[in-house]
């Protein structure tokens, strides 16, 4: 292989040129959740996904692939096995109705996370956070809750099982003021080009 | 960045006979009211295959088209113009993680589509089988590439698939950082030296034909396409596309006191639409299926980078991992 690029021409020469095994499962690792604030105060909104090989690996993932623009002040990941996913319904019929209102589960409590989607084609939203033993428990609740919003789609997350920012993280997207080079604003040519143009009017 | 003109495969119509009426009916009623589809939604099998190749193809396309600008990154002129070309190059390959988790909710795997680039099995955009020569090279894609890509994504961001049109969202929106960037360098060209404005002309003359090729030949109004159209996954025909993008384009490349190696290219007054020499369609599909200056070596790269990054991937597998669909 010979190319205009040196770096190219400089590559180690690894396995046989055109002969490619297919990739093992899992050679891309799991898929993580990643929920995005973008204000103080707004609700955390589901924003898509991470591949990576655990909920460490998946925050910093997150962070670059989401938020390289300082488009957010907070994000948090869980990985997809944990995420708990009600019926996805369309119309005038909620997915609260296909939760059952299940009695008070023995055991001890957790907290869980309560997510719904309330316009298809839009984004899951953290609605609030519920007591509960088991999933179902805390599906439950959550209806209780808001069981009278028409929502299309119900996810619940226990909050043990998500990766948060820590408040001394949260200077992960502060950055200096003049560093604006990935803002298209950067880049103002009109000047240039006016001077270009009666430069060379004829 | 984005490939431009998608292949989509002939498939036979008969296939829509399989499908269960009832449910089809509602489909397309569901699209008609201007709703999106989500992953776990009922869809026919040919929705469901034309959008995981659509999708597949567009984040090929942006993996492979970090390839030739990303040759520049080192030899960019300047600190400043190093930095956006590497913060540029970083947005096209995190373009291509949105697109490839998008296509992953309709059920084929990464490790498959990854597989499938590197055979040569899935297809990417053409315009990146050509080589970057100079600097210019590099401002032409930024700008006029990305250009294209803009019109394409903006009319397929309307489409009916819930999670594409999510990550295209995103992704038009970072776009216009791209535009922005590569106008300001061409201007810096055009209003330089002699030199300068001669490399970004040999640049024009090289990137045309390619540019053209960039939206796909016209499509064939076939039972196919009417289809496509009509479930809002092919948002606007290839002609509708490369004539937008010239309306938007020409003007603002002639301003610069540039040319354009075609000579029959005018807007008709009275039609409002572009004219130019019919693209050379036996070279557009000569690089496409294989043959084009740069494939081997776009291909080569990616297969060993692949290979050298493999002991990373299998240290960090964890036993406990299990795959699981993403989930919008």
């Amino acid at each position: 292989m010979k190319s205009l690029d040196p770096r190219v021409n400089r590559l180690p020469k690894v396995g046989h040129p055109g002969q490619v095994e297919p990739k093992a499962p899992l050679d891309q690792l799991g898929t993580f959740e990643v929920f995005v604030q973008a204000k103080e105060g707004k609700p955390f909104q589901h924003e898509g996904i991470v591949h990576a090989p655990d909920l460490e690996m998946a925050f910093v993932l997150a962070k670059e692939a989401f938020t390289r623009r300082f488009t957010c002040v907070s994000l948090y990941v869980a990985d997809t096995r944990h995420v708990y996913v009600s019926a996805m319904t369309e119309g005038n019929t909620s997915a609260w109705d296909f939760i059952n209102l299940i009695e008070q589960q023995p055991g001890n409590k957790d907290s869980y996370e309560i997510y719904y989607l309330l316009r298809r084609g839009k984004q899951h939203q953290h609605a609030g956070t519920v007591q509960a033993a088991i999933p179902a428990e805390a599906m439950s609740e959550a209806k209780k809750l808001y069981g009278t919003k028409l929502v299309y789609n119900v996810w619940a997350i226990r909050t043990a099982d998500i990766r948060f920012t820590s408040p001394e993280e949260k200077e992960l997207w502060l950055t200096l003021p003049e560093k604006k080079f990935r803002d298209a604003s950067d880049y103002k040519g009109g000047d240039k080009l006016k001077e270009f143009l009666e430069r060379t009017k004829v | 960045m984005y490939g431009g003109g998608n292949t989509f495969e002939g498939i036979k119509t008969d296939t829509l006979a399989q499908e269960d009426p009832v449910k089809l009916a509602e489909f397309e009623a569901r699209i008609e009211r201007g709703e999106k589809i989500e992953p776990t939604d009922w869809m026919p099998q040919l929705y469901r295959k034309q959008l995981i190749r659509m999708i597949e193809q567009h984040a090929h396309s942006e993996i492979i088209g970090a390839l030739p600008e990303g040759t520049w990154i080192t030899r960019a002129p300047g600190f400043k113009r190093k930095l956006s070309l590497m913060a540029k190059v970083q947005d096209e390959v995190g373009h291509a993680q949105l697109l490839y988790s998008a296509a992953e909710t309709l059920g084929k795997s990464r490790e498959q589509m990854i597989t499938d680039l590197i055979t040569g099995k899935s297809k990417y955009s053409n315009i990146f089988n050509y080589p970057a020569f100079t600097w210019a090279d590099s401002c032409f894609i930024s700008w006029l590439v990305d250009a294209g890509a803009i019109v394409n994504q903006l009319a397929n961001a309307k489409g009916s698939y819930g999670p594409y049109c999510r990550a295209l969202d995103r992704i038009c929106a970072e776009e216009s950082f791209h535009l922005k960037y590569g106008h300001h360098c061409v201007i810096y060209l055009a209003a330089g030296t002699e030199k300068q404005r001669q490399m970004f002309q040999e640049a024009i003359n090289r990137w045309w034909a390619p540019m053209m090729h960039f939206f796909g030949p016209s499509d064939k109004i076939s039972a196919h396409t009417e289809v496509l159209m009509r479930w809002k996954v092919k948002m606007a025909s290839n002609d509708d596309m490369r004539n937008q993008f010239l309306d938007m384009y020409v003007p603002k490349i002639w301003e610069l006191g540039f040319t354009i190696p075609d000579p029959n290219l005018k807007k008709n007054p009275d039609s409002g639409r572009w004219e130019y020499t019919e693209p050379d369609w036996e070279e557009f599909k000569r690089v496409i299926n294989g043959y084009g200056p740069c494939n081997k070596e776009r291909l080569e790269v990616r297969r060993i980078a692949e290979e050298r990054g493999r002991w990373v991937r299998e240290a960090l597998k964890k036993p406990s991992a299990a795959y699981v669909t993403p989930l919008a």
